[in-house]
């Protein structure tokens, strides 16, 4: 005989939510933000510049990303296969990422390698050898990686979508890490010569990790030595125009059994006032389990797997994107779908009772989230990226709680747009034209690539 | 180098019903993580099932007597927690890391779906996940490049009838003809109390904890007999084998598996040990002969490890795409060529102090949340009948030698057990 207990039970009493007291110093002309994690075996370093893919200039796409993986070739102290032995055998690879607004080489070892550590990832990122010889090969290796990650359905879906944003002559109106073209028609000078333009700065070294055993003046000295560059003019948000008419952009792969959606339109920047209440409605509409395209497209109708909206913000441009693949035979009602939710939001905005789930999914996650070293030290980068103040994190709780539905609903107002919202469909298109075009969701453009 | 890799506290019970409890207090952080092991993966399934120990996964997260369908989503995460479970051939896990405030509620929500599933279970519902995991095999299988690798590799590895034969994803064909009364019969035989283990990790007391099990899974009744799952040979399953596919890829790419011991075995230490040296980072060997040297694989595309399952002699896998201008054979050749090497030479001091560097920092990562603490914990109980287990990991990986490593090296990279799985793309490759 079973007995359940019918009653779900009441919460305990919350313990308070603690995000480590940021240090911060000024060292050797550059910037060092830590986080203390007493006790923690691991500890994270990261050697943060302002070289992201924002800086390329047009026609060099992917130079960032090239010059991540080349400054692994060897430095001027040792090879690229002594390197590698070296640094692997504290622990630790060098995690090298690019993403618009920065350039980050990051180790995580136990506590006492970190100064050997620290000093590998100055010996990389300051004085890599990048023999030309090396860095044509390692972007040749680089453009077939990209042809054939392109190979997958959701590279070209997502660059389709980029342009028609931002346009193609815009540098984020082409894809981050830049396409398989781009990539190829690099000269090695380019990958030195951005290595040499935006590189030189001391920069900000990030050291997650128990602070009581790490001299953090000591591993600045290290990580900013020849660090003498001015710092550069970030630049403010870049203009942001929006679409008026609606359109469904047709990306063919013939046979392909699912659809990949990528629906989008512009937003603002990152460190937008309605950055709180816009993210929450995206969780509202996109975000959580239960969120409305989820339940609809994947538990009522079986559709997909899983469909999520969010709002990819960077520190001078933002967009907002639906991602999914469904099922080849119902894509057309998928999108009718997906575009009817996306229009409820923006014009009835949100329930008090889906916006109680977003406002604590959020708060939960930021302790639930920040748990490693290595989550940590991406939570100082959030800060140092967006200039935003120590008490950032604790801060976002509180707003993240206060958040009303007036506030969220007038947000998913001003920044959703379903009437001018990009299509693009990347699937077997002589399957699915002929639906798309009688959804009369928009006009059906084949996409140029 | 540590004596445990577990040096947080353990402390179990066992209820009157057969459900183990563990709990590992830590209150560094007000988070907990609550993790459930059901003994039963797709090993379990027999023909004609494939696919439906992960279907039912699914089922688990529609609704039960006292949760309405979709509630059990809604209640985690609006509290502030992510959930998720995953099924593989050994079992199935469910876990969920929240605020500890809402301890109680994770408990309540698992044992709801525990001793209360079936009653809700509706054949709407299996309709719409049935639709919902086909859709997850088209996405993670069918439509992207080599996806299908792990479908093919699993039957040239295990023969007809041995339990990790086939894929836990199962067939269309098996999803298609699943009817609601074996989904049925399958909760009342495996997600009894006494085919689970469930842990709490983190901001919690053991008391506390134990005391919440009892209210909340004592009134779960111990399950029945539960049909073993098939024993499987592999007597009789040797000689290489060789499977060449044509299919819409980028590039030539090759795989290298082969049988090697279960996870948990001293032996299996030393082949994870072996797959660092081999694939892991730039100074592996596979990267620093095959990417840098012979510059016939791709950088990125090199991998090898091992896939930890515990039944049966686990699989190792190697695999490499080529360069631009390679064969596929050519690629293949190499690849074989190193790891013959391996096998009738062993390894360096140097390598094998580099992979137990990474494999320490690895460990000491992966442990620093209560999710994965909560899930090792329910590994060992249920893997090895005692949690505490969990503490020799590390040691043992740090204790394989170069000798110990060759032995077994030796042992299970032999030519005649191999199975190579080749990708040739159906189209010219467009230089």
């Amino acid at each position: 005989m079973t007995t359940l207990v019918p009653e779900r039970p009441r919460p305990g009493t919350p313990r308070p939510y603690r995000f480590p007291t940021v240090v911060r110093r000024s060292v050797a002309g550059g910037e060092v933000v830590a986080a203390d994690l007493p006790g923690h075996p691991l500890a994270v370093a990261t050697l943060l510049l302002d070289a992201g893919a924002g800086r390329e200039s047009l026609g060099t796409e992917g130079v960032a990303e090239v010059l991540a993986k080349a400054i692994e070739e060897g430095t001027t102290a040792r090879s690229a296969a002594e390197y590698a032995v070296a640094l692997e055998s504290l622990g630790t690879d060098l995690a090298v990422s690019v993403d618009w607004d920065s350039f980050s080489a990051t180790v995580q070892v136990p506590v006492a390698s970190l100064p050997a550590a620290v000093e590998l990832v100055a010996e990389a990122v300051r004085r890599p050898r990048l023999d030309p010889g090396d860095v044509a090969r390692v972007r040749d290796d680089e453009a077939e990686s990209l042809r054939q990650h392109w190979a997958n359905p959701g590279p070209r879906a997502d660059a389709v979508l980029r342009a028609d944003l931002f346009g193609a002559g815009a540098r984020h109106g082409r894809p981050l890490s830049g396409d398989p073209l781009s990539v190829a028609g690099l000269a090695p000078e380019d990958v030195s010569g951005f290595h040499a333009a935006w590189c030189g700065t001391a920069g900000t070294l990030l050291v997650a990790g128990d602070l009581s055993r790490v001299d953090l003046d000591a591993l600045a000295a290290v990580a900013f030595a020849g660090g003498t560059t001015p710092a550069f003019e970030r630049g403010g948000p870049l203009p942001a125009e929006r679409r008026t008419t609606r359109r469904i952009v047709l990306v063919d792969r013939p046979g392909s059994v699912q659809s990949t959606l990528r629906l989008g339109h512009t937003a603002p920047h990152r460190a937008h006032p309605d950055y709180v209440p816009m993210t929450l409605g995206a969780i509202v509409l996109g975000g959580a389990f239960t969120s409305r395209l989820n339940h609809l497209l994947r538990e009522v109708r079986g559709y997909t797997y899983g469909i999520r909206a969010e709002y990819g913000l960077s520190r001078r441009f933002g967009r907002f994107v639906v991602s999914a693949g469904v099922q080849t035979a119902v894509t057309a009602a998928a999108l009718v779908d997906a575009v009817g939710e996306i229009a409820r939001t923006q014009e009835t905005g949100v329930t008090e009772p889906e916006l109680a789930v977003a406002r604590d999914w959020r708060a939960g996650q930021l302790s639930v989230g920040l748990q490693t070293p290595r989550a940590y030290a991406s939570a100082l980068s959030t800060l140092v990226v967006h200039d935003l103040p120590d008490d950032y994190h604790a801060r976002l709780r509180e707003s993240l709680l206060a958040a009303t539905v007036e506030e969220v609903s007038a947000a998913t107002a001003a920044h959703l747009t379903a009437e001018g919202i990009t299509l693009v469909v990347e699937g077997d298109a002589a399957a699915i034209r002929a639906d798309l075009e009688a959804t009369g969701l928009g006009e059906v453009v084949d996409a140029a690539v | 180098m540590s004596e445990t890799g577990y040096p947080w506290p353990i402390e179990t019970t066992r209820l009157a019903n057969g459900l183990r409890v563990i709990v590992s207090e830590d209150r560094s952080a007000p988070v907990v993580a609550v993790n459930l092991w059901y003994d039963v993966g797709s090993r379990h399934e027999p023909e004609g099932q494939t696919g439906f120990a992960h279907l039912f996964e699914h089922l688990m997260f529609e609704g039960s007597v006292n949760v309405p369908k979709t509630e059990h989503m809604r209640l985690v995460q609006g509290n502030g927690g992510s959930l998720n479970a995953t099924t593989n051939p050994d079992r199935t896990n469910y876990f969920e890391t929240l605020p500890a405030e809402h301890l109680e509620l994770a408990l309540w929500l698992e044992a709801d779906r525990m001793g209360g599933l079936v009653p809700a279970l509706v054949q709407e519902t299996l309709d719409n996940q049935r639709d919902v995991v086909k859709n997850e095999r088209r996405q993670r299988y069918e439509n992207v490049p080599y996806g299908d690798a792990w479908l093919r590799l699993l039957p040239l590895l295990y023969p007809p009838g041995h339990p990790y034969h086939h894929p836990t994803i199962g067939s269309m064909e098996d999803l298609n003809a699943a009817e609601l009364a074996t989904f049925q019969a399958f909760h009342r035989t495996y997600y009894v109390p006494d085919n689970a283990v469930l842990t709490v990790a983190g901001d919690a007391s053991p008391e506390d904890v134990f005391a919440l099990a009892e209210k909340y899974f004592g009134g779960l009744p111990a399950g029945g007999a539960r049909p073993p799952a098939p024993a499987g040979t592999l007597d009789g399953w040797a000689g290489p084998v060789s499977s060449v596919v044509t299919a819409d890829v980028p590039a030539p790419r090759v795989y290298l598996a082969h049988r090697t011991f279960p996870y948990g075995t001293p032996e299996y230490d030393a082949v994870t040990v072996l797959a660092t040296v081999l694939g892991n980072g730039r100074g592996s060997r596979l990267y620093r002969l095959l990417a840098d040297g012979a510059r016939v694989a791709l950088p990125d595309t090199i991998a090898a490890y091992g896939v930890d399952l515990a039944h049966a002699p686990a699989p190792l896998i190697i695999s490499a795409t080529a360069r631009p201008g390679v064969t596929a054979a050519r690629l293949g050749a190499a690849l074989a060529e190193v790891v013959d090497d391996i096998a009738a030479g062993g390894v360096t001091d140097e390598e094998l102090s580099r992979a137990k560097a990474l494999l320490e920092t690895d460990w000491w990562s992966m442990v620093s949340t209560v999710d994965s603490r909560a899930d090792l914990l329910s590994r060992y109980a249920t893997q090895f009948g005692d949690p505490a287990l969990v503490g020799t990991r590390l040691p043992g990986w740090l204790a394989v030698t170069r000798e110990s490593l060759a032995a077994v090296a030796r042992e299970v990279l032999r030519p005649e057990d191999r199975v190579t799985l080749v990708y040739e793309p159906s189209s010219e490759v467009l230089a």
